[in-house]
């Protein structure tokens, strides 16, 4: 297990929620991957890697969460969320489709001692209907995301616990 | 004046969905509608492609399931193309799927539908969760884990992938075991098979009998069932024929690509999720005291629709089973029992595949043309029966595609099993957290696949319910944490 895990979370399928594998995409052909970091197109698989990571007697110290939300900001907009910012009712609704327990994330961090760091950009539109790519602000967000994530999986990167 | 409840998202399930009980003006249930959101657009979003590709690209429609959308799709592109995959390529393939199935039923069993077990349909729902087992289990969960885990290291052993896989082609597989490999697998399999072992004896000793008398009453409807078997009648997962059951028993065995004969649709205004439904039935009614043309799909409708499992410990199971509940058995909350049947069966069958010398034969693939033709790839999902159909043009490119899947299938008798539970939970508008959480257990039951695509930070409540009169006007609200 290797200590920081990056994931891109998301359907390629529509539209925007596709951003967490699309910069994942991005990330492994523009940088490179250090030795103590895993990165995954998690896609909506995320719920399975996390339940047992969760339960498994390894874990990474950190984890990267990358996905598109909903947050009512400016499309495009790239933000962190803390979990400890949250409100707690609104975990629920994080990554609905992947996350099957009302707190994993924050279950993760507060009972398995793993730093789950999140970072969101901020979607214009989520199709109804099957239609991949991404909308033109989520695309120019997908660079700053990368750049982001090379601070977060630098051998230096302080390991918090929130 | 009537009012109506709202229940949403229902949380544990895949995706989200809502569920509506209108009680009438005595404070009854007068009727019920559980919303689903479904994938949309994907048919139209295949037209044109080569077909060779579809296999690929449909383990992206749902991460819940890859392996089964990934199965069915070669099968129809096997299918589309006019060949018969060697013994080898099919061996594998089947090895997948029943990896993948232990994988999926031991989370189910212990996490998802679990929890309502372990913990107790009464339970505070903040730790009727992966982290209340856990605590309370933690020996089991340790055990779940790793199993999970080998499953994982075996689908990447067998195929290079386990989350997106790509190796199930048109025409067999891509990827040769070897010797070496079975040497690695066959100690993980005896580990998973332990496992299973274990799950059973655990859950009939100390999870079914504590709540017998729910399972007796719980979401119980009478419907028919749909499931895939050999020609000889043997319970099958991956291959052979469907058979549809009528809820007396009676049943006819019909080819994968004669399914339009026997299954139509119907269609509600009030949901977005069509209701599959048996042709021969004539009609369609969802009413509890005389339903029309329903069936069900996965664990129960498997095991009520075969005749034998080819497989010792599971076979013995299913004895017992049938023995305690008759054939079909219509307990809803025996879909669990069910599922750990199938458990202790693909545990056993990946023991039996690893050990046939068949399986490490290089010759797994056979070379396909493109043709203009139809092709109905069919593969029992751990969720339901999982239909790919297929037509190309004379280039190989899609002109047409239809997919029903499991949680389809269910679609009606999951709206039954709700109407059936709130209407013998909600009484002149009394109702309170454990009736609501019990009325989650009855659509839990169906592990039910509920696709969903965005996200939302609006505020909403893990399960939120609304009181609305007539007019819609909110005029109560609960939440269950």
């Amino acid at each position: 297990m290797k200590r920081i895990l990056v994931l891109g979370c998301g359907n390629r399928f529509f539209g925007d929620d596709g951003f967490g594998p699309e910069v994942v995409d991005h990330f492994l052909k523009s940088h490179p991957v250090p030795e103590h970091t895993e990165i995954l197109d998690a896609g909506t698989s995320v719920r399975n890697l996390l339940f047992d990571i969760i339960l498994g007697e390894e874990r990474p110290e950190k984890i990267v969460i990358i996905d598109a939300v909903d947050a009512g900001r400016n499309p495009g907009e790239v933000f962190e969320l803390q979990l400890s910012e949250i409100p707690h009712k609104n975990l629920d609704n994080f990554c609905m489709h992947s996350l099957p327990t009302s707190n994993l994330l924050l279950e993760l961090q507060q009972y398995c001692g793993v730093e789950v760091q999140v970072i969101s950009a901020q979607v214009e539109s989520i199709p109804d209907c099957v239609r991949p790519g991404l909308s033109p602000p989520m695309l120019r967000a997908v660079p700053e995301v990368c750049a982001r994530i090379m601070d977060a999986i630098q051998p230096s990167a302080r390991i918090s616990h929130q | 004046m009537g009012k109506k409840i709202v229940i949403q998202p229902v949380t544990r399930i895949e995706g989200h969905a809502k569920i509506t009980i209108q009680l009438d003006d005595a404070g009854n249930v007068q009727d019920s509608f559980v919303n689903v959101i479904e994938l949309r657009g994907f048919e139209r979003f295949c037209i044109g492609k080569p077909v060779e590709e579809l296999p690929r690209i449909v383990t992206s429609i749902c991460g819940v399931c890859p392996w089964s959308h990934h199965l069915a799709s070669a099968k129809a592109t096997d299918a589309v193309f006019g060949v018969e995959i060697p013994p080898a390529g099919k061996k594998i393939r089947e090895l997948c799927n029943s990896i993948a199935y232990t994988e999926e039923h031991i989370l189910h069993f212990y996490f998802l539908g679990g929890g309502d077990f372990v913990m107790g349909p009464d339970a505070d729902p903040s730790v009727r969760n992966v982290i209340g087992i856990a605590g309370k289990l933690p020996e089991v969960a340790r055990k779940v884990v790793r199993c999970r885990w080998l499953g994982s290291q075996m689908l990447h052993i067998v195929s290079g992938k386990s989350i997106h896989p790509v190796t199930a082609v048109p025409g067999g597989f891509s990827k040769a075991l070897t010797k070496e490999d079975l040497e690695k697998l066959k100690p993980m399999a005896q580990e998973i098979l332990d496992l299973a072992k274990f799950s059973m004896d655990y859950a009939k000793k100390n999870v079914f009998p504590a709540y017998l008398d729910v399972v007796k009453t719980l979401g119980v409807i009478t419907t028919g069932f749909l499931g895939t078997v050999k020609p000889d009648g043997t319970l099958d997962l991956y291959d052979g024929v469907l058979r549809m059951m009528t809820p007396d028993g009676k049943y006819e065995d019909f080819p994968y690509d004669k399914y339009t004969d026997y299954i139509t649709e119907h269609i509600e205004p009030w949901s977005y999720l069509k209701f599959p439904y048996m042709k021969k039935a004539g009609s369609f009614s969802m009413d509890l005291a005389r339903p029309s043309g329903i069936y069900r799909t996965n664990t129960l409708a498997r095991l009520n629709v075969c005749d034998r499992i080819s497989t010792p410990l599971a076979q013995a199971e299913l004895e017992e089973f049938r023995k305690n509940f008759g054939r079909p058995a219509q307990l809803t909350l025996l879909y669990h029992w069910a599922r750990l049947i199938e458990l202790l069966y693909n545990a056993e069958k990946m023991t039996e595949l690893l050990n046939d010398p068949e399986i490490t034969s290089l010759d797994i693939r056979k070379a396909v043309t493109p043709r203009a033709a139809r092709g109905v790839g069919c593969v029992e999902a751990p969720r339901g029966t999982l239909i790919h159909d297929y037509e190309t043009d004379a280039n190989g490119l899609v002109t047409n595609v239809n997919l029903i899947v499991g949680t389809t299938h269910n679609n009606a008798p999951i709206n039954m099993s709700v109407k059936q539970a709130a209407t013998s939970l909600i009484k002149e508008g009394k109702y309170d957290q454990g009736l609501l959480n019990t009325v989650e257990m009855a659509i839990r039951a169906y592990d039910p696949c509920l696709s969903c695509a965005t996200h939302n930070l609006d505020g909403r409540y893990s399960v939120k319910i609304e009181i609305v009169d007539p007019d819609r006007h909110v005029i109560d609200t609960l939440v269950n944490f």
